[in-house]
């Protein structure tokens, strides 16, 4: 698992020419954060029966509604949800950060991103080797598209969450600890199109500087 | 301890509830809790066929059965709780000595500071679920599952303050021997041993094989009997079986007796196969008896500092003498004295002293508030420094860890007053060697008191390793004899009674010259006499020098290692910053470079001969702008504008530190709210735009986040404040965004209202009537000129 220093540069808002003092900086703050901790992750496989709501995932007791999933996972007969999470170490170390040096904090912000999605991309990895045969779809996540927010909690309970990586739903749905994510990547037999990209589905999207000045990192 | 319960040399636990009602085919999703009512039968016979297998204890089917996750259920805990625990007796009544416990899990949502309940709502969610139990006929609680200390620690001072029931408390570890919230074993040992548990130890999580160095670690670090109820191995992510049989893991478990552990169950997985595997495989062996002794400590979650040698306390965070700290405790300025809590960390101290005595300060209000700050960002261990026992128990209540107080001494009536609270609260205490009759002039009269207080510490159940003296410090220059004395009364402590020493070093040297060096000199006699906590401020290196130095000579700082590494960086961080920082340097060249510490030197220079408002309008500002500017083309970076925000900062603090010294009121350039709105947790976006307006010397209003809309509205209406800054990440919080703004325009005087935050667009900005729109910090900017300049 290795934290990709470009993607957190991106978050930054610095695409091409970087500062060799901001290089530094950042790969400084990666290194501290790839010490410290490492991303936890918990995913489960399940099969797709489809009924009027929607996909059904009955072994998981969850109904994917909407567009969005229907078209995602159109051609899978499993999909796997997924849960990944910095933990509440993440966030305060953040917090620490915060009250000793924002500049700091900005930078470790974007690293805990790239960091995530690292464990992410390394759950898909083992799940890619469970199943050699099939092929994964885009990860995609509550709150893509019009696949509700709302599909947070029901989600982590069925990946019992808390329990395996403490990860937990406020009210409001959003995950906290605050660096993390949940998908849902579907299984098919047949190979996937990339089907997304861009701001909706990404991690940085509230503090990315690049979005705010209205232009994207195209990653 | 309650001795029936564990009268036997062990005690067998059940296995899990979940996982068995899959076995029965039970659908997955839904609330467990609620079959209680539905499927009644269903849970007894499962209660039941534990009992079988050998469970002494059954839990009761409640773990989640609390007032956060039955919202909406329409059936209320009492009935939930009450259910469950009838079934549980009921199944109980054929199995003489089978006892029901009230099991209790986490609440669902995390604590502050990670989440935004706070430990006093903790506390009466798992007040009411101990109550209920409690009334239901309950044997005893469990508390289990715990990953946050601190949630443990609220449920169980629930359970002791509203039952007299024996209370199990469990917690989960992963391998790295933390636990998802970076709790350690000693930590969680020390905090809930201190708490009065009755029994602790480690469920869920990890399977057996996993589980048992955690538990050996548990075992030396405790003297409670210690409890084991591990997975039946690890989940398979494609069907979600566990993966060990009930004789792997009968087998794998059974050798924790010789470690200690004495009362064993199972959690995820296993079923009442395992347990009766698990009754075969103890047998009627007996756990190995526990000699060791848990080592001496205090500690947070995190940070478990053991008293095995020098420990410096930092006494920064006290008002007496510093002009700029009474300002910041006068104005509620909770970031200021973290920073002198950082400062403290960064120098080298082990511990903080924690003093807010002064008047006009409201000591219980304040000392909580500043200890739940200072946890919220710094691992250090607290020493909480009060004269008024009120203030002393408030702030030990919501410290999550266990803390020392400071102080009591050998008056009778200080120590029936204070004692109590130390021991409720599972603190260490200082106890200083004087009394009624003032401080004895003779090491051997306060070596009479410290034995007194020792004794009366004892009495009250509180443990020798947690009683630490204070031979007190007097000034050398008014009595000179008594330095002596005070260094053998230290010398006698130590070596006679075995405890911890305290000394607040700096006293020694007032009202000679070169003061630093009579201070040190004496703290290095001190510690060669057996001091282990000086007091002192660690900021000063040359005491930290003496402490570095001692270490070594001591043997502590092994092949003196700490010492090279000292001050290997010390000739290492001098050096280049002498280059990079060239004599022609200006307050602007530091400020937009983001030299911080250059910054606030050349400030605090300029303001030898220039005003404070020339200093910051005509060169603190137009800097600042000019980064913005920069920013704003895109050729500087978000870290790079917060670094020249932070040298700003220094600036400002150069100015506020002059102000206060003069007597002055502080500049402040107008007020405004910031907040981050209910139902939302993300709040970097908002404390980027509260630095950045900080730094133009604006009185930024922290309200935090999660802020609810009338919270917003009264401190508006109290602080006639005219500008208020929302921000909100998610498309699910802007209604509650749009409900503040509405209840701020119904106030009598409504403030100007600007908003941002990643879902906000301009339009849906106007569309929530707000007045203005901020894309960025600098924007924010931009919009505090306009209204308050």
């Amino acid at each position: 698992m290795e934290l990709d220093l470009r993607q957190a540069l991106h978050y930054l808002g610095a695409g091409e020419q970087v500062p060799p003092a901001l290089l530094e900086q950042v790969s400084h703050q990666a290194g501290q954060l790839q010490a410290a901790l490492r991303p936890r992750y918990v995913y489960r496989v399940y099969d797709i029966t489809r009924t009027g709501q929607g996909l059904c995932l009955s072994q998981a007791g969850l109904v994917l509604p909407g567009n969005t999933a229907g078209r995602m996972l159109e051609e899978c007969g499993r999909a796997a949800l997924l849960a990944c999470t910095l933990g509440a170490e993440y966030d305060a170390m953040l917090r620490t950060c915060q009250a000793r040096d924002m500049a700091q904090a900005v930078i470790l912000d974007a690293c805990g991103s790239a960091w995530v999605e690292a464990g992410c991309d390394a759950a898909e990895a083992e799940l890619a080797g469970l199943f050699p045969g099939l092929h994964r779809t885009d990860r995609f996540s509550p709150g893509y598209g019009d696949l509700p927010l709302e599909l947070q909690a029901p989600l982590c309970a069925a990946l019992d969450a808390q329990r395996r990586i403490g990860l937990t739903v406020t009210p409001s749905f959003l995950l906290n600890p605050t660096k993390s994510v949940t998908a849902v990547i579907g299984l098919a037999a047949v190979p996937q199109k990339k089907r997304i990209r861009g701001c909706a589905y990404c991690s940085m999207r509230q503090t990315c500087s690049l979005r705010k000045r209205g232009t994207t990192c195209a990653l | 301890m309650h001795s029936d319960l564990f009268q036997g040399p062990t005690l067998l636990l059940d296995g899990a509830m979940g996982t068995v009602l899959q076995q029965r085919g039970l659908p997955p999703g839904g609330r467990p809790e609620l079959l209680n009512l539905t499927h009644g039968a269903l849970i007894e016979d499962i209660h039941r066929s534990y009992l079988e297998a050998g469970s002494q204890v059954v839990y009761a089917n409640t773990f989640g059965a609390n007032a956060l996750k039955l919202e909406g259920t329409g059936h209320s805990v009492e009935e939930v709780v009450s259910a469950a625990v009838t079934l549980a007796k009921r199944a109980c009544a054929p199995y003489p000595g089978a006892r029901v416990a009230l099991d209790m899990g986490p609440l669902g949502e995390l604590l502050e500071p990670m989440g935004s309940l706070t430990f006093e709502q903790a506390c009466e969610l798992f007040a009411q679920v101990a109550r209920a139990g409690a009334a239901a006929g309950a044997d005893l609680a469990v508390i289990e599952t715990m990953t946050d200390l601190y949630e443990a620690k609220a449920a169980l001072l629930a359970v002791k303050e509203n039952t007299s029931l024996p209370v199990l408390v469990t917690m989960t570890f992963d391998q790295g021997g933390r636990t998802f919230t970076g709790c350690t074993v000693a930590s969680m040992a020390a905090t809930l041993e201190g708490l009065g548990a009755d029994a602790i130890g480690l469920n869920c999580s990890l399977g057996p094989d996993l589980l048992a160095p955690l538990l050996e670690q548990l075992c030396r670090s405790t003297t409670l009997p210690v409890i084991a109820k591990p997975n039946a191995g690890l989940p398979d992510p494609v069907d979600g079986h566990y993966h060990m049989s009930p004789r792997e893991f009968a087998e794998t478990l059974a050798p924790c007796l010789e470690a200690g552990v004495s009362i064993f169950g199972g959690c995820c997985g296993t079923t009442p196969e395992y347990i009766a595997a698990l009754k075969a495989a103890l047998g009627d062996r007996l756990p190995a008896p526990r000699t060791h002794t848990p080592a001496s400590l205090v500690c947070t979650p995190t940070n478990p500092v053991f008293l095995d040698g020098v420990r410096v306390i930092g006494e920064r965070i006290n008002p007496t003498g510093k002009k700029r700290f009474q300002q910041a405790l006068l104005e509620k300025d909770l970031d200021y004295i973290l920073q002198v809590g950082l400062q403290q960390a960064d120098a080298g101290a082990d511990i903080l002293d924690v003093n807010v005595g002064y008047p006009g300060v409201d000591e219980v209000d304040m000392l909580p508030r500043v200890v739940k700050k200072l946890q919220s960002a710094l691992s250090l261990p607290l020493q909480l420094d009060s004269s008024n026992p009120d203030a002393l128990e408030a702030g030990l209540r919501v410290y999550n860890g266990k803390a020392a107080v400071n102080s009591v001494n050998g008056d009778r009536a200080v120590l029936e007053r204070v004692l109590p609270i130390v021991k409720k609260y599972g603190a260490a205490v200082v106890g200083l060697t004087l009394d009624e009759g003032g401080i004895p002039q003779s090491a051997q009269a306060r070596f009479d008191i410290a034995k007194r207080i020792l004794d009366a510490a004892l009495a009250r159940g509180i443990p020798r390793q947690d009683v630490w003296i204070d031979c007190l410090t007097l000034t050398v220059s008014a009595q000179q004899e008594q330095a002596a004395h005070t260094l053998r009364a230290v010398s006698m402590v130590r070596s006679q009674l075995g405890l911890q020493t305290v000394l607040g070093v700096s006293n020694i040297s007032f009202g000679l010259p070169n003061r630093l060096l009579v201070a040190q000199s004496f703290l290095t006699q001190a510690l060669a006499a057996g001091l282990t906590l000086p007091i002192l401020n660690p900021n000063q290196a040359e005491m930290m020098d003496a402490v570095a130095a001692f270490r070594v000579i001591s043997g502590e700082d092994g092949e003196s290692r700490a010492y090279i590494a000292r001050f290997a960086a010390q000739a290492g961080a001098s050096a280049p910053a002498q280059a990079a920082a060239p004599a022609a340097l200006t307050v602007e060249e530091a400020v937009m470079r983001g030299l911080a510490g250059e910054a606030g030197r050349l400030a605090s220079q300029a303001l030898e001969t220039e005003s404070e408002l020339s200093l910051v309008e005509n060169r603190l500002i137009p800097a600042l702008d000019q980064v913005g500017a920069q920013y704003e083309q895109g050729t500087l970076f978000l870290p790079q504008l917060m670094s020249a925000a932070q040298a700003a900062q220094a600036v400002f603090e150069a100015v506020r530190a002059r102000l206060a010294q003069q007597g002055a009121a502080p500049v402040k350039k107008g007020k405004i709210i910031v907040a981050t709105v209910k139902g939302d947790i993300h709040d970097i976006g908002k404390n980027i735009v509260k630095t950045i307006l900080e730094n133009y010397g604006y009185d930024v209003i922290d309200l935090g986040r999660d802020v609810p809309p009338e919270r917003v509205a009264r401190e508006a209406e109290e602080g006639q404040v005219r500008l208020v800054g929302l921000s909100a990440l998610m498309t699910t919080t802007l209604p509650a965004m749009e409900q503040t703004i509405r209840v701020l325009r119904a106030l009598p005087h409504p403030p100007v209202v600007f908003v941002g935050g990643a879902v906000v667009t301009p339009e849906y900005a106007a569309h929530m009537g707000a007045d203005y729109y901020a894309k960025d910090a600098r924007q924010a900017v931009v919009i505090a000129k306009e209204i308050l300049e």
